[in-house]
């Protein structure tokens, strides 16, 4: 960066700040469409998030007018339930994922997606859980993130393509120009560090 | 209340998260993390990676953006009016309807699935009994290709040795299990890999009724050791 910031203070990075602020920014944006049916708010998160939602479709075997229907239906779900999004629970960006895996689930393998009903009563709330439990969970939660925060890039990669992308093995083998073996090891390696985060487990 | 303490592998959760398990597996792990607290948090903290993920891809190429934006414009003004709030409660079913036997719910999404009360009789024809004090729900459906049904066992009654093909998953609905890894209660889940030795108990007064997902096929061994 040709003008960079004095700083005396220690500052999260420059990556961290970019996202922050974008998360600031799109929050306030969903805001805008769920308080004023903002068409320009909604613009400005459709040329940011469209191509995305084009790109994560192509890339899981949809054709171009299948991809280009999935992101306005998305984006429509965007428009139609920006009341809901929560900041407390997830940045837009995740949001919108969620959106766009669940619409490419329902049309592109025609499944439906097995989901939570959060009001349903049967289902066990955090706040019944015991002190001792949510202290552990808090715990638990920090310690994956701690986990993912410090995978190995190239454990990271074989990560993101096998569950993100849903590459084979073969595939990403084929990619990313690494022995069929290394992927399955590094995809190992991965799953195992992320699993020792977990309480509970052997 | 008690949480869970046997939870679905690292790659169910992942995989769950980010869309690439299929609607069999979902539908257990869904299913446990209405028990699981610490599981809802894991699989948010994996969304929030493919949330990341999904922020990396390429968002530079703009051409037909506008045009796609510009063929919404229809569907926008159509809801430009805020949709009116449906009046809470109204909508949704009650839920003891949907659960017409005793005992505790079994949560959604599980529970609109079954196609019938998890506790029936069973000797009205909705179990096959496999051995003494156990049996498998008459009824199997296939999702994705994984194979789906209940498992019951009566207090102390073993379930007979048997071989699978593929992945087993049980996830404890009423009741509890033992094994020799350890000891199942509702909201559970014990995973065993292909050809894996195991063997699960009755171990709550009570009737223990799992939900059985298999991979392959299931072969039950005789006293000889041979399939039956």
């Amino acid at each position: 960066m040709p003008f960079s910031r004095e700083s005396r203070c220690p500052e999260p990075s420059d990556q961290d700040r970019s996202q922050s602020l974008d998360a600031d920014l799109f929050g306030a944006l969903v805001h805008a469409v769920a308080q004023d049916r903002d068409r320009a708010a909604f613009a400005t998160l459709f040329r940011h998030f469209a191509p995305k939602i084009l790109n994560y479709c192509l890339k899981l075997g949809a054709d171009r007018s299948t991809a280009e229907e999935l992101a306005q239906e998305v984006m429509l779900t965007v428009w139609l339930k920006a009341g809901s999004f929560d900041p407390a629970q997830a940045t837009v960006g995740t949001w919108v994922f969620t959106i766009a895996r669940n619409r490419r689930i329902d049309r592109l393998r025609k499944e439906l997606r097995p989901a939570l009903d959060p009001d349903d009563p049967a289902m066990t709330p955090s706040s019944q859980v015991s002190p001792e439990d949510s202290a552990q969970l808090v715990q638990s939660s920090r310690q994956l993130q701690d986990a993912i925060g410090s995978l190995e890039a190239k454990q990271s990669e074989v990560l993101r393509r096998s569950y993100f992308l849903e590459q084979t093995h073969e595939e990403i083998a084929e990619d990313t120009e690494v022995p069929l073996g290394t992927v399955k090891t590094r995809l190992r390696l991965a799953l195992g560090h992320l699993k020792r985060s977990m309480r509970n487990k052997a | 209340m008690t949480v869970p303490f046997h939870h679905p592998d690292e790659q169910l959760l992942i995989g769950y998260a980010s869309g690439q398990e299929r609607a069999g597996k979902s539908l257990l792990v869904a299913t446990h993390l209405a028990h699981c607290p610490d599981c809802r948090r894991r699989v948010s903290t994996y969304e929030s990676l493919c949330g990341s993920w999904f922020e990396e891809l390429p968002g530079d190429d703009h051409a037909g953006v506008d045009a796609l934006l510009d063929r919404m414009d229809g569907l926008l003004t159509a809801t430009l009016a805020p949709a009116e709030m449906k009046p809470a409660g109204l909508s949704s079913a009650n839920p003891a309807s949907a659960n017409p036997g005793c005992g505790p719910l079994v949560p959604e999404p599980l529970r609109s699935w079954l196609p019938e009360a998890i506790d029936t009789p069973t000797d009205d024809g909705s179990w096959r009994k496999i051995s003494t004090g156990v049996w498998l729900s008459d009824w199997e459906r296939t999702l994705s290709g994984t194979r789906i049904c209940l498992l019951r066992m009566a207090s102390g009654a073993p379930v007979p040795a048997h071989r699978h093909t593929a992945d087993e998953l049980l996830l404890v609905l009423r009741g509890a299990f033992s094994d020799e890894y350890g000891h199942y209660a509702v909201g559970d889940v014990a995973q065993y890999g292909a050809d894996t030795d195991h063997h699960a108990c009755g171990a709550s007064e009570e009737d223990c009724i799992c939900l059985f997902l298999l991979d392959g096929d299931l072969i039950f061994l005789g006293e000889d050791g041979h399939p039956l």
